[in-house]
């Protein structure tokens, strides 16, 4: 990729929609301001933790107890004065969703169930923008970008949230940092090119492995019975029953006593 | 009829942490068998009464068996099968 002095005055003009400003969304934040992006977009309504600071790169340790997007922006902001920031104060959720979307050139998710990632897929296909999806859990992630037409999305990948019961949540199962801005440099890699026009990366599953130190890119098909962007969509609206499944799940088995089903966004 | 399977990190505790398993079968299904004779409890977290839950992707060589036979997708020795989970952890 090019330096972003050449790209600036383009990429000045495009917006992103960055959904959870955590482990992944740090890196890909710090990049896209680098770069010059001109507006981004932040959904996340939580604080900053001691636990966060290992993998959130934008955080210091002063920052503790802070919000997250309100530290973000300043932070984000002093990388590039010219950059736009805009604060959602909320979490992505089916009542905003579509609105934020329509608001931004391309969304990024990093979010960390299964609830907010069918969400974004869901909400970026009905708005027809560009989505890039990232995920990590111990020493691995997965970064898969969707391009302005749409397919293959997320949901010709993985169909729908998970229904059978969780076995490992995300607390339980932590995650590697230096893994996660890994992923997050790609997913920043991709959301430029899709910024930029080309989107040549769109499509292909990429699935890191850093105990292995192995990056492996597998092209997903698009399904013809993919209820979102398939011949015969069922999915033509959000529905927020859509998405009551248990959240975090990497697995299924018994459910963990801390599963968090009464709230699918957290 | 031997093949490698790669296990994500999250199925890893079933296999004594190996990322990589050899195993035999004619098709994807009886692979999973012998995975399970070996692995117990690895079948549960790839399948249900449908098949191959909707959260998991196998894939031989870089192809989705969805999009092959599923699981009677036919198996030649050396092949490589992945298996992909959706993850959704990295906040």
């Amino acid at each position: 990729m090019s330096g972003p002095r050449e790209h600036e005055p383009a990429l000045r003009r495009k917006s992103a929609l960055v959904i959870g400003v955590g482990g992944l969304g740090c890196p890909t934040l710090m990049a896209l301001a680098r770069s010059g992006i001109g507006r981004l977009v932040l959904a996340d309504d939580d604080e900053v933790s001691l636990s966060n600071l290992h993998r959130q790169l934008l955080f210091d340790p002063e920052d503790v107890g802070k919000d997250k997007a309100a530290v973000a922006s300043q932070k984000l902001r002093a990388l590039d004065a010219g950059l736009e920031v805009e604060l959602v104060h909320s979490r992505f959720l089916p009542d905003n969703a579509l609105e934020l979307a329509r608001s931004v050139d391309l969304l990024v998710e990093g979010a960390d169930n299964f609830a907010t990632k069918f969400l974004t897929a869901d909400a970026a296909f009905l708005t027809g923008r560009p989505v890039v999806h990232g995920a990590g859990v111990r020493w691995t992630s997965t970064v898969f970008a969707v391009g302005h037409q749409g397919r293959p999305c997320y949901r010709c990948l993985f169909e729908d949230v998970p229904t059978a019961d969780v076995g490992l949540n995300c607390d339980e199962a932590g995650v590697m940092g230096p893994v996660l801005g890994l992923a997050g440099a790609l997913m920043a890699d991709l959301a430029l090119s899709c910024l930029l026009g080309s989107c040549d990366r769109q499509g292909s599953i990429f699935a890191y492995d850093g105990k292995l130190d192995r990056l492996r890119r597998v092209a997903v098909t698009g399904r013809s019975d993919c209820p979102l962007c398939g011949i015969r969509p069922s999915i033509v609206d959000i529905d927020e029953a859509r998405y009551l499944a248990p959240t975090c799940a990497i697995t299924q088995g018994a459910p963990p006593p801390n599963s968090r089903r009464e709230d699918p966004w957290r | 009829m031997e093949v490698t399977v790669r296990i994500p990190a999250v199925l890893r505790p079933l296999t004594g942490g190996e990322e990589s398993v050899k195993a035999s079968g004619a098709t994807v299904a009886a692979l999973i068998d012998e995975l399970e004779s070996k692995h117990p409890g690895i079948k549960g977290r790839l399948l249900d009464a449908k098949g191959v839950q909707r959260h998991v992707n196998i894939y031989v060589g870089e192809e989705d068996i969805r999009f092959l036979d599923g699981l009677g997708t036919e198996l030649k020795a050396g092949d490589e099968v992945s298996i992909v989970p959706a993850i959704a952890g990295g906040r």
